[in-house]
Parts: C-alpha cells; sequence; structure tokens
C-alpha cells in the first residue's frame, strides 16, 4: 500500500510538471519498459528509440491520466509507441522477417549457446500477436482482466493465446 | 523480474473457460511460461540512456513552463490592453458631454463638394441640368402668359405637362 501510495505521490508531482518526480519514474519502469520493446524489437538501438519517445510524450500525456492501473495505462502507451512505430516506417513484414531469418541463421551458424538469444529466437516462432500479448502480460504485470480490456478482448480470448503461447514457448525453450 | 504477482486467481479464470482438471493444468502452464520469461531478463537500458532522456525531459520541462509563462503575460498584457483602449473612449465621450460643440457630419450619400459649393447648380452637373429644365419651363411660361406662341395655348400647355411628367420620370430613376 506504501507503494501504492508513493507511486501516487511522484505521478502527483510529474502532473506538477517536477523534473524530480519524472526522474522516479523513469528510474522505476525503465527497465520493464525497455525489456518489452527489446523483446518486441530484438534491437537494442530501437528499443533505446522508443523509451525515449515514451517518456517524452508521457510529459504531454500525464496529465491526461485518472487514476486506475498506472501500470496498464504507461503500458498501453508503450504498445501503442510499438505499433505506430511499426506502421510509420512500414517495416512491419520486414522488421518481423528480417530479424527471424537473422535470427535463424545466426543460430544455424553459431549454435549459439546464449540462454537469453534462445528465448529471443523462441519467442520470434510465435506468432506476432501472441508475443505481443505476452511481452504484455510479462512486462506491465497487468491482470487478465485489464490486459482484455486495453486489447478490447474478452477476457477468455486473452487467457487462451497467453496459455497456448506460454505452453509453445515452453515447447520450444525444452 | 519478478513473476506476474497481481492479485488475481488464474485457476478460477480458467475454470471458467475449462474444467477444474484442464484448469489446474492451463495455470500450471502459465506459470511454468512465465518462470522461463523471468529466467532470461532482456538488456536494460544503458546509464547514459537514462541520463539523456532524464536531461531532454528536463528540458521538454522547462520550455512546457516557460511557454506557459508567456501565453499568461499575453494573456494579461491583452487584457490591459483592451482595458486602455475602453477607458480611452470613455474619457474621449464624458470630454464631448462637457459643453463641446457637437460637429455636423454629413450623409456620406452626398458629395462633400455640394456641402461646400457656394453654387450647387454649377457643381453639380445633373442638378445643374435640372435647373436649366426649369428655368425653360419659366420662359415657356412666361411666354403663354404673354401671348408669344402664337396663341395656341393648348398645345403649348400640352407640350408643358408632357416635358413636365419627363422630368419627374427622370428625377425619379435618377
Amino acid at each position: 500500500m506504501a507503494e501504492s501510495d508513493d507511486l501516487g505521490q511522484i505521478i502527483a508531482g510529474c502532473k506538477d510538471g517536477e523534473p524530480e518526480s519524472f526522474s522516479k519514474l523513469i528510474d522505476i519502469y525503465s527497465g520493464r519498459l525497455y525489456g518489452y520493446f527489446y523483446r518486441l524489437t530484438s534491437s537494442k538501438e530501437t528499443s533505446d528509440d522508443l523509451l525515449s519517445e515514451l517518456f517524452v510524450k508521457l510529459v504531454e500525456k500525464i496529465g491526461r491520466y485518472r487514476g486506475g492501473s498506472f501500470d496498464g495505462w504507461l503500458f498501453k502507451i508503450a504498445s501503442n509507441i510499438f505499433h505506430d512505430y511499426l506502421r510509420d516506417k512500414q517495416r512491419q513484414k520486414r522488421l518481423l522477417d528480417g530479424r527471424k531469418e537473422q535470427l535463424e541463421s545466426e543460430h544455424g551458424r553459431r549454435q549459439e549457446d546464449d540462454r537469453a538469444d534462445r528465448l529471443q529466437m523462441a519467442l520470434w516462432k510465435l506468432d506476432e500477436d501472441t508475443r505481443e500479448l505476452i511481452m504484455l502480460r510479462f512486462y506491465s504485470q497487468a491482470s487478465f482482466k485489464e490486459i482484455a480490456a486495453m486489447r478490447s478482448e474478452p477476457i477468455g480470448t486473452t487467457l487462451s493465446k497467453v496459455h497456448r503461447g506460454l505452453k509453445k514457448l515452453r515447447e520450444l525453450m525444452e | 523480474m519478478a513473476a506476474n504477482e497481481k492479485d488475481e486467481n488464474l485457476r478460477e479464470l480458467f475454470e471458467k473457460l475449462f474444467g477444474a482438471d484442464e484448469a489446474e493444468e492451463a495455470t500450471e502452464d502459465i506459470r511454468k511460461g512465465e518462470q522461463i520469461l523471468d529466467e532470461h531478463g532482456a538488456p536494460g537500458p544503458d546509464s547514459e540512456l537514462i541520463a539523456d532522456v532524464k536531461a531532454e525531459i528536463s528540458r521538454a520541462l522547462a520550455e512546457r513552463k516557460s511557454n506557459a509563462f508567456r501565453r499568461a503575460v499575453y494573456k494579461v498584457a491583452a487584457v490591459a490592453a483592451a482595458v486602455i483602449i475602453a477607458t480611452a473612449i470613455s474619457v474621449k465621450l464624458s470630454e464631448r458631454g462637457n459643453g463641446e460643440a457637437e460637429t455636423v457630419i454629413g450623409a456620406s450619400i452626398i458629395p462633400a463638394a455640394i456641402w461646400e459649393s457656394e453654387d450647387i447648380a454649377v457643381d453639380d452637373a445633373e442638378l445643374g441640368t435640372f435647373v436649366g429644365e426649369i428655368e425653360e419651363l419659366e420662359d415657356d411660361v412666361l411666354a403663354l402668359e404673354l401671348g408669344e406662341n402664337g396663341g395656341n395655348g393648348y398645345e403649348a400647355i400640352e407640350e408643358l405637362e408632357v416635358e413636365l411628367e419627363e422630368i419627374e420620370r427622370v428625377f425619379w430613376k435618377g
């Protein structure tokens, strides 16, 4: 409870335009948001850009936060930024195919035994929507109810997709 | 990264979708899948990136504050200008009310030359024409009175009436 009170104070400070409050918010969320972007793009450079973009946008958007799950609200913005990135650059197909081929060829060539990369490759074998859903669930730490509301879909659909996706991911990692 | 700790009874949620046994299995699939994600952390953002983002946000906040101040100054200046103009007008009006001679203002459809003219008939061409016509009629009437038209009084009167009608028609037609 004390943690959510602290977060409430930080958010209030951000709404008042206090740089220190934004600094605290960045410290709290940058790791999770960066992980979310990195797992979806497989690129540190792109993740750097998207994270910067998100926090700069937050300066404008924080005034519109009207309570409820802040994590859910923040990750909804992150999800929109990721989709804008794909749409605006018209890279979606190229990015997905390109990264998949690149990762598979690297895997075949070097038989890399890096567990983090193994996870990244396994993730890229899932369909795009499931991958994003799993990342949203994991990094936002939002409940299934919140995620279903965020995606405007029935909770049963969200549950089924995450369940199937995580089951497949486990099989791929074994 | 901690696994999802949202206060949500997954088993209960799955029981609504599947039977009790399947719900148990699905809950376990989710738990194990998220455990894999938990064990394979994504890279975090560089400290340089975080410093850059914080600096950029500080700049954006300073800019917003400066813009807000500028907007406030413009607003105050606009209100002050309106007050000055209103005051100046009211002072002027009150001065007039204190016995100053009123200026006669002529209608704008009448040329200023006519108002200022010593001899209107000379200065205004159309009026001059009408004056000429009237003078001719006066001559004709005088001739009739003096019997100078050879005794043909009826014709002369008819001619006069026609001329008067013509003058009236032209006058109103403009």
